[in-house]
This record gives structure tokens, C-alpha cells and sequence, in this order.
């Protein structure tokens, strides 16, 4: 039976599908008696979302850029 | 979200401003993470400069097989690593210390049970957690806090979608070791989040 040390340790690998058939079972299992843990997994996963909504920096002189290499593909048309 | 790649692509080869605006506002971070976990944050911005450059150059030649989301990173990838002397053999596991620490032995007892198991968060939704702008400046310390390597794998995991394939041919580094850094720096970000949501603060 696997710990909740050891499903904390699993947990990433849980999430990104890298577990083998019977890790995930052993996982699904102790999830499914334990609520400590289910609340572990579910706060991993909002964890994630929370990452990816984050708002992106600005991106320094975006405009100048675009424009630079814009021109330099016009260029390398013509030439 | 990015823009579709059969539409950006002909505005592209034609040169139109706005089209090379969208590019680089959706992949300039994906390129950037890629940039800083070959060669780190002293040349990362360069490199991503490069990159752009031989991107430009190498527009005619790209033939779809890949999206342009993947031929982007590759070049940067290439670009990064050609800006190394020397190739890195060992890579570099470093497990920096976050402000918040990580879930770590001591939150077990010895029978691998819970001695502090995880609280009720005031929020359940992402959104409502953002909500919070301390939250927002204080997660982004504890990236800040992550060796280059760990944070550059975190960004391009949760923030940019890569598979894990995906990241170990970019940065040459092996599936396993692609888990250990994820892991340790996914537990950083947890930390920090429940550490919030316990305190109200950072």
C-alpha cells in the first residue's frame, strides 16, 4: 500500500500521465481512501491552472521588433 | 491562445508587420525559457535575438512538417547551443532554496502518513486565486527563485503546453531528469501557494 510520502513523490508523474498501469492503480487507490491526499492532488492541479493564467510580462519593444524583422523579410524578397 | 499556423504562415512570407507581432507575442516566452535553460540569463536575451534573425532567414524553408511553434523552439535551441563552448555533460540538478520552501520529510510522520496534511484553500478557482496582485508579484519571486533549468522546465510545461518529449530534445536532457526537475519545482510553487492562503501574505 502506498504512502501518502510516496503518493506526494508520485504526484507529478501522476499528473502528467507518466505513471505505469499499476503505479496509477496504486495511486487511484490510495486517493480513493485518503482525503488528505485528494485534496493534495486537487490543490496540485489548481496549482497548474493558476501557473498557466498567469498574465505574461510585457514584451520589451515589441513593436520595434516586429517591424525590424517584418522589413528584413520584405528585403530578403526583393533581393 | 497562439495563432493558427496556416493563417500566420503566408502573412509571414509576405512580410505584413502584424503578422510578425503575433509571432513573437505568442512564442517570444516559449523561446525565451528555451534560451535560459542553455545558455542562462546573461545570453538568454541574446540569443533570442539570433534566433529571430535566423528565423526570418530561414522562413522560405520551412516546410510544415513541424508546427511553427516547435521549428521556432528548435532554432532556438540551435541558436543557444551553438552559443555554448562547450557542450554541457552533466546536467545541472540544483535544488535552490524557495521562499517557501517545498513539501518536504518533515510534513510526514515515519510511517509515510500526513503529520501536516494540506489545509482548505480560501479559493478554489485560479481566477479567484489571481485575483489576489500580491499572489501574482509573490509567485512569480518563487519562479524567480528556481535554478535556471528547473524554472525554464516548469514555464514550458504548465505556461507553454510542451510535452515532456518535447523538452527533452530541446534541451538535451533525459526524461527522467525532466521529472525530478518538474516535480521539485512544481512542490516549490504548491508552497508557495499554500502558504498564501494560510498567512494572506507573502
Amino acid at each position: 500500500m502506498l504512502s501518502c510520502k510516496e503518493l506526494v513523490a508520485h504526484s507529478s508523474d501522476f499528473l502528467d500521465g507518466q505513471l505505469s498501469f499499476r503505479e496509477r492503480l496504486a495511486v487511484r487507490t490510495h486517493l480513493a481512501m485518503c482525503r488528505h491526499c485528494r485534496r493534495f492532488i486537487r490543490q496540485m492541479r489548481l496549482s497548474q491552472a493558476v501557473l498557466r493564467r498567469l498574465p505574461d510580462t510585457p514584451i520589451p519593444e515589441l513593436d520595434a521588433l516586429s517591424a525590424r524583422l517584418a522589413k528584413q523579410r520584405r528585403d530578403d524578397l526583393v533581393s | 491562445m497562439s495563432p493558427a499556423d496556416d493563417d500566420l504562415l503566408p502573412r509571414l512570407l509576405a512580410g505584413e508587420d502584424r503578422a510578425f507581432r503575433e509571432l513573437i507575442g505568442a512564442y517570444q516566452g516559449a523561446m525565451r525559457a528555451v534560451a535560459y535553460a542553455i545558455v542562462g540569463s546573461r545570453h538568454a536575451d541574446e540569443v533570442v535575438q539570433d534566433a529571430w534573425l535566423a528565423v526570418v532567414r530561414s522562413l522560405n524553408g520551412f516546410q510544415g512538417r513541424a508546427s511553427l511553434k516547435t521549428w521556432l523552439l528548435t532554432i532556438t535551441a540551435n541558436t543557444a547551443k551553438s552559443r555554448l563552448r562547450h557542450v554541457r555533460r552533466e546536467v545541472l540538478l540544483d535544488d535552490l532554496p524557495a521562499p517557501h520552501g517545498t513539501v518536504g520529510g518533515e510534513r510526514f510522520a515515519s510511517d509515510g502518513h500526513w503529520l501536516t496534511p494540506p489545509s482548505a484553500w480560501h479559493e478554489d478557482s485560479p481566477e479567484a486565486l489571481l485575483n489576489e496582485s500580491e499572489l501574482r508579484e509573490c509567485l512569480e519571486k518563487t519562479i524567480a527563485s528556481l535554478s535556471e533549468l528547473q524554472g525554464s522546465v516548469l514555464v514550458l510545461r504548465e505556461r507553454q503546453g510542451l510535452e515532456l518529449e518535447e523538452i527533452c530534445n530541446l534541451l538535451d536532457i533525459s526524461l527522467s531528469n525532466v521529472r525530478v526537475l518538474l516535480h521539485r519545482a512544481r512542490l516549490k510553487v504548491f508552497a508557495t501557494l499554500e502558504h498564501f492562503e494560510e498567512t494572506g501574505q507573502c
